[in-house]
């Protein structure tokens, strides 16, 4: 199995859960973020020591949930700070962004990296397109058209122009081009069925997070599988991909202690500010489709995130949403995670909320001496 | 748009009848159709809003007669040159649609003279190791020209005249996938070219669109999103606003204009 270290770069110092999206940003303090991002771009390159396969972050607007709102310059620093693990970046929001300077930046990356680039495309959650203004009924289209730019952007031999629903270009031809040939690896997300079988129309693995339980995952896998096989790609377990929060501790009951406290930060601090601009644009918007279909995805979408807060540590262990626990426990978790799911790579976020940075380095070192070994053959 | 009235009118060449179809003001563009033979599409109309579009009749097709002497693509293009001198003034932009893209192409390579700025759709005669092509079966091939098939003409014409098209295009090409001689001499071509492709279109492949970007000297090549070979039918808006851009502009047509202000 191959794994990831993930980091979403929270902040970490709110007293308060703002209330109102988009958060009030009067309580940022500079030293504070600037001493925030070298931690964090520390511990980022010190996975590479602790045997992770990649490390990775993602991209999120206009909240304290996450310092990161263009992860490809952290993916820039981890270029110069690591020599071997991928630079996973899982992703860039891409329907709310140039698919051009998309394609640029990513290159870069890959070439910086001496082609170690992860390219992650992902469509996000709802309410990010109101940062951005892009129109949340246009983002699978936006998605699709956009995807098609970028892979020609890195394969095509000459320049070219493209003529398209929502992007239009006159002549592309970007410098540098990928180091991977024919382009980087891919990867996308899915949450529902319908974005599961879009991801197997491109030559790309496929990433589950905040699962709402191993079964309905499972079927998100099938539909990837068979989507995949379609469009002439037989995607094995190193293709899947699953992200998992993740607390290992010398006990289950100090693992689980701590993981209580990060996620009650998470949910009630992180996560409030951004649920009613959700709610908004899952009710008022085709974000989710059409129909029947695009409402239930939508109703499981915020049924979802409702159910994962309510959950108690024991019950999202059980239900298999986060590792957690001491290290034999969590390669318990791990070996169940690989059976169910045929997964052969797992997203481990270990900077849940307000979790401390001691915890985060333990995690890591116990997931590098006691987990890895027992679980990397698998 | 104004109304586009098309009109039909037999020429004497010195080889035999050419039926021209006209429409617009403006201009003179000669359109140059696809091995389905001349039809009338929203790209030709847009076309005529801005220009004098002379759509010609291959010798052969639609029941035309052939000519004596016109057996090859490159008497095709002579035949379309001294129409150019005789009915438009001497030189006018060309659009070439597939197997009238490959006719287009010889006539800007043979008579550079005759041709103001050249657009080729999916320009077939370049399809390097028989990639691509037309399947035989009528459904299949149907899929393979439309991406969308609710967009496709209406079939009118008789299935007489359809085999004589296919008759005539096969005669003319000698089922040839790849045009040697012309791939050999496409660094003559002087003419400003656009080349336009579709994202979805098998039957030519992207590859010739490449060679033509690295062939042709002053050349553009543009993908058509969500369209597959017939172009004018599947995305006629795209097609033909940038045709018309790149005809009125040349290579200014790289440069976006200003929106207007709010």
């Amino acid at each position: 199995m191959h794994f990831s270290f993930f980091h979403l770069m929270p902040w970490t110092d709110l007293d308060e859960a703002p209330t109102e999206w988009p958060a009030r940003n009067g309580a940022f303090r500079a030293e504070k973020g600037t001493e925030l991002y070298k931690t964090y771009i520390d511990t980022m390159a010190h996975a590479e020591a602790c045997g992770f396969d990649w490390v990775g972050a993602n991209e999120h607007h206009f909240s304290p949930y996450s310092l990161m709102s263009n992860c490809n310059v952290i993916g820039g620093a981890l270029t110069q700070r690591t020599q071997k693990i991928k630079i996973a970046m899982l992703g860039n929001l891409l329907p709310l962004l140039n698919p051009v300077r998309v394609a640029e930046e990513y290159a870069m990356l890959d070439v910086m990296s001496g082609g170690r680039l992860i390219a992650g495309f992902v469509r996000g959650i709802p309410h990010e397109y109101i940062a951005y203004n892009v129109s949340p009924d246009e983002s699978r289209g936006r998605m699709r058209e956009a995807l098609n730019i970028i892979l020609k952007a890195w394969t095509e031999p000459e320049p070219f122009g493209w003529e398209g629903e929502f992007y239009q270009y006159r002549a592309i031809s970007i410098w540098p081009r990928p180091h991977q040939n024919p382009h980087p690896r891919m990867l996308m997300s899915a949450s529902n069925k319908e974005s599961a079988a879009f991801v197997g129309e491109f030559p790309a693995m496929v990433g589950l997070t905040l699962i709402g339980d191993l079964d309905v995952a499972r079927g998100l896998i099938d539909t990837y599988r068979e989507s995949s096989l379609a469009h002439g790609r037989n995607p094995g377990p190193d293709d899947i991909l699953v992200g998992q929060g993740t607390c290992i501790a010398e006990t289950d009951e100090e693992a689980q202690e701590e993981m209580a406290e990060a996620l009650a930060y998470f949910h009630k601090v992180l996560m409030r500010p951004q649920q009613d601009a959700q709610r908004i644009v899952v009710q008022k918007t085709r974000f989710f489709g059409e129909g029947a279909s695009g409402a239930g995805a939508g109703e499981y979408f915020v049924k979802r995130l409702e159910t994962l807060k309510q959950r108690s540590i024991k019950e999202q262990i059980e239900a298999g949403t986060i590792l957690c626990g001491s290290p034999e426990s969590v390669v318990k978790q791990i070996k169940r995670l690989n059976q169910h799911l045929g997964a052969g790579h797992i997203n481990m976020n270990m900077k849940l909320g307000t979790m401390p940075q001691a915890s985060v380095m333990r995690s890591m070192k116990l997931f590098h001496e006691r987990v890895l070994p027992e679980v990397r053959m698998l | 748009m104004t109304t586009i009235v098309h009109s039909e009118t037999d020429h004497a060449m010195p080889s035999g009848p050419l039926r021209v179809r006209k429409a617009g003001t403006g201009r003179a563009l000669v359109h140059l159709h696809s091995a389905a033979g001349p039809r009338i599409s929203k790209v030709i109309e847009a076309l005529a809003d801005h220009h004098t579009v002379h759509a010609l009749f291959m010798p052969g097709f639609e029941g035309m007669p052939k000519h004596a002497g016109v057996k090859t693509l490159q008497s095709l293009a002579d035949l379309v040159a001294a129409y150019i001198e005789k009915e438009c003034g001497g030189e006018c932009d060309v659009v070439g649609e597939s197997f009238g893209g490959w006719i287009a192409l010889w006539l800007a390579v043979l008579h550079p003279q005759r041709v103001g700025q050249l657009v080729l759709e999916a320009p077939a005669g370049l399809r390097a190791n028989n990639k691509g092509g037309l399947p035989e079966d009528p459904q299949a091939r149907l899929k393979a020209l439309h991406a969308k098939p609710e967009q496709a003409p209406k079939e009118q014409r008789s299935e007489q005249v359809l085999l004589g098209n296919r008759k005539a295009m096969s005669e003319y090409t000698g089922g040839v996938a790849f045009d040697d001689s012309l791939a050999a001499r496409l660094g003559e071509i002087k003419a400003r070219t656009l080349v336009l492709m579709g994202t979805l279109d098998k039957v030519i492949p992207s590859e010739s669109g490449q060679l033509l970007k690295a062939r042709v000297p002053s050349s553009h090549l543009t993908y058509i999103w969500d369209a597959a070979h017939a172009l004018e039918f599947d995305q006629p808006k795209r097609v033909s606003a940038l045709m018309l851009d790149f005809l009125d502009r040349g290579e200014s047509f790289l440069v976006r204009p200003a929106s207007p202000a709010a």
